[in-house]
């Protein structure tokens, strides 16, 4: 598992990096007809693969059934707004992945730090248990947590939603962040203490400013987790209110009646956040990050 | 595991911060200096480490001994009855809906895993050949597995859960007959497999691409001077040095096949007639549908037990291939 967990997020290989850098070589006809064969297998598998994807943006922009608009409008999406609780559950998803987004960077950057830098027998130990914790399955921890958050109140509420998915992104987060820390030499700290520094200035201050793509991929796995998340949504949420997009999106399937129009126009609101994170952040998570973080799912 | 003997392996390359580090020891001054910064390393290491420790303890630890707990009692939800001991595996163990959920389950990781890997590998090796617009086409491909299975699996839906569904409709005016593609058993099994495959591939095309990305091209070169067919080259070469991230792949998929939740009840809800009922949708619905509790949380042991296994055998593969 190492070899995917501590693929350096800088280094490692990013996605759409093409083998760039070999000499170009004047290609022979053969090679050119193999070339343009090849792109049209290519562009033909892509199309057939991207078929859900397409019938989905295209449904959102097509008038529904009752309409009276024709060629594509945005009257769909603009119901679904002023008809549904849409704004409101769009606005519990964006609270609640931003909460998970911030507070594991912010527990996973100090103990991804302690994991790289610490040497005892307890921090590998506890390296171990990260790794142990992360791959079993969550429905066995749902069930007690949904019985302790019961009795708390964190039960149909946003809070308790966010401490769940800060708590299963924690754990791969900070093996993400031990292994990107691991990249950073120990003589940038060195120096620092000569000038002074404690050892949490060292951290803040000369550590952390440098892997800004180390938490950016951090990030970047959270934000996904607690975006896509249906299992934990439909345990600890109730009311119409308080549920997240995924189940918003389910909320419009009834019996043999289900607004197509409008679930679409609602799904393709909740496919953009992560095709614009993946679209502008793509090159700072690599494959290594991907691993490790859907081991969790 | 390597992941824990690579950790402390850099640590100790690290070490530095506690005294006896290198560079460590000189004149009495830095020794002073080195014995006053441990004290402090291992305060701020405390520090450091504690809302990590709280959360681990919360939403790891503490769930996984009450689990324990209600695996061997009696009850509900509610309140945890009496305890049974083994009795809720037991009860488990000899419910044929287990049985039949463990085999859907099997089928279901066995296409998932090599089925997303034979996709993914087939994309790879077309993608690593120059093409036109290569890179544009590798960001569109990961799309499947970017978009939310909410959002993919209504789009599956709209495209074939009724007889009029788009799909359905092609197969009946090529004059095919109309499958009903969610309400037939092994027709809806075999959906959620090619649903699960589609949502997957990517996964798979991107760990391959990378480890194709670090093989020499020059090893090709040299074989196809000795006159190796394509076919040798691509057994004989690339499969052995794409073996270790294959494995990987393989373990890691593995688990997302095993846990997956949502890919199954978002499409079929493990219907009709639970042929698509997988161990998590049956764990889910005893314990939030039946409300038993103790064989539910039963179900997850199991479960996990198993994922232990395969990934233990899986790891020893690892450690073979790396070896080689």
């Amino acid at each position: 598992m190492s070899a995917v967990l501590h693929a350096h997020p800088e280094t490692g290989p990013a996605l759409g990096v093409t083998t760039a850098g070999k000499p170009r070589r004047a290609l022979s006809e053969a090679g050119m007809r193999g070339r343009w064969w090849r792109f049209t297998a290519i562009l033909a598998i892509t199309a057939v693969v991207l078929v859900p994807i397409m019938v989905t943006v295209l449904l959102a922009f097509t008038p529904g059934p009752n309409s009276t608009a024709t060629g594509l409008t945005f009257e769909n999406i603009s119901n679904v707004f002023s008809k549904t609780l849409a704004g409101t559950w769009l606005q519990n998803s964006l609270v609640t992945t931003l909460c998970t987004v911030v507070v594991s960077v912010a527990v996973a950057a100090p103990a991804g730090y302690v994991l790289s830098r610490g040497r005892s027998k307890a921090v590998s130990g506890y390296s171990l248990l990260l790794f142990v914790m992360q791959s079993l399955p969550i429905i066995t921890s749902v069930v007690p947590l949904f019985i302790l958050f019961a009795n708390m109140g964190l039960v149909d509420n946003l809070l308790g939603l966010t401490i769940i998915y800060v708590g299963s992104t924690m754990t791969v987060a900070t093996w993400m962040m031990a292994a990107y820390f691991d990249s950073i030499p120990i003589s940038l700290e060195e120096a620092s203490w000569i000038d002074g520094c404690s050892v949490f200035g060292s951290f803040t201050k000369v550590v952390l400013r440098n892997s800004l793509p180390g938490v950016l991929s951090t990030a970047i796995f959270a934000f996904l987790l607690a975006w896509n998340d249906y299992l934990v949504a439909i345990v600890f949420l109730r009311s119409n209110e308080i549920v997240t997009l995924p189940m918003g999106v389910q909320s419009f399937f009834q019996q043999n009646n289900t607004d197509w129009s409008g679930v679409m126009a609602l799904a393709v609101v909740m496919m953009l956040p992560p095709i614009i994170v993946f679209a502008t952040l793509n090159k700072y998570f690599s494959v290594g990050g991907i691993g490790g973080s859907l081991a969790g799912r | 595991m390597t992941s824990t003997t690579t950790q402390s392996g850099l640590a100790r390359a690290r070490r530095g911060l506690a005294p006896g580090g290198p560079g460590g020891g000189g004149s009495p001054s830095t020794t002073n200096r080195k014995s006053r910064l441990s004290a402090q390393t291992t305060r701020t290491f405390f520090w450091l480490l504690i809302p990590s420790v709280v959360l681990l303890v919360l939403i790891h630890g503490y769930p996984l001994v009450y689990a324990g707990v209600q695996a061997t009692h009696d009850g509900n939800l509610i309140q945890t009855g009496n305890f049974v001991g083994a009795d809720n595996f037991a009860t488990v163990l000899s419910s044929p809906a287990f049985w039949k959920a463990a085999q859907f389950t099997l089928w279901f990781t066995i296409v998932g895993v090599f089925g997303s890997w034979l996709v993914g590998l087939g994309l790879a090796l077309l993608l690593r050949t120059k093409i036109p617009a290569g890179g544009t086409f590798k960001v569109l491909l990961l799309l499947p597995w970017v978009v939310p299975i909410v959002v993919s699996s209504t789009a599956w839906n709209w495209l074939v859960a009724t007889p009029d569904s788009l799909i359905p409709s092609l197969f009946r005016n090529l004059g095919l007959g109309t499958p009903l593609f969610l309400a037939d058993p092994t027709l809806a099994a075999l959906m959620v497999m090619v649903f699960k495959v589609w949502v997957s591939f990517p996964f798979m095309m991107m760990m391959i691409s990378a480890a194709l990305a670090s093989v020499d091209t020059t090893v090709y070169e040299a074989a196809s001077m000795d006159g190796a067919t394509r076919f040798q080259q691509f057994s004989q070469i690339t499969l052995p040095l794409i073996a270790r991230s294959t494995y990987i792949s393989w373990i890691l998929m593995t688990i997302f096949c095993v846990n997956d939740f949502p890919t199954i009840y978002l499409l079929t809800g493990g219907g009709p007639v639970d042929a698509t009922t997988s161990l998590v949708v049956l764990a889910y619905r005893t314990v939030f549908q039946d409300f038993a509790t103790g064989p539910g949380v039963a179900i997850a042991f199991l479960m996990t037990l198993t994922l232990v296994v395969v990934s233990v055998l899986l790891y020893r593969q690892i450690r073979k291939s790396s070896v080689e």
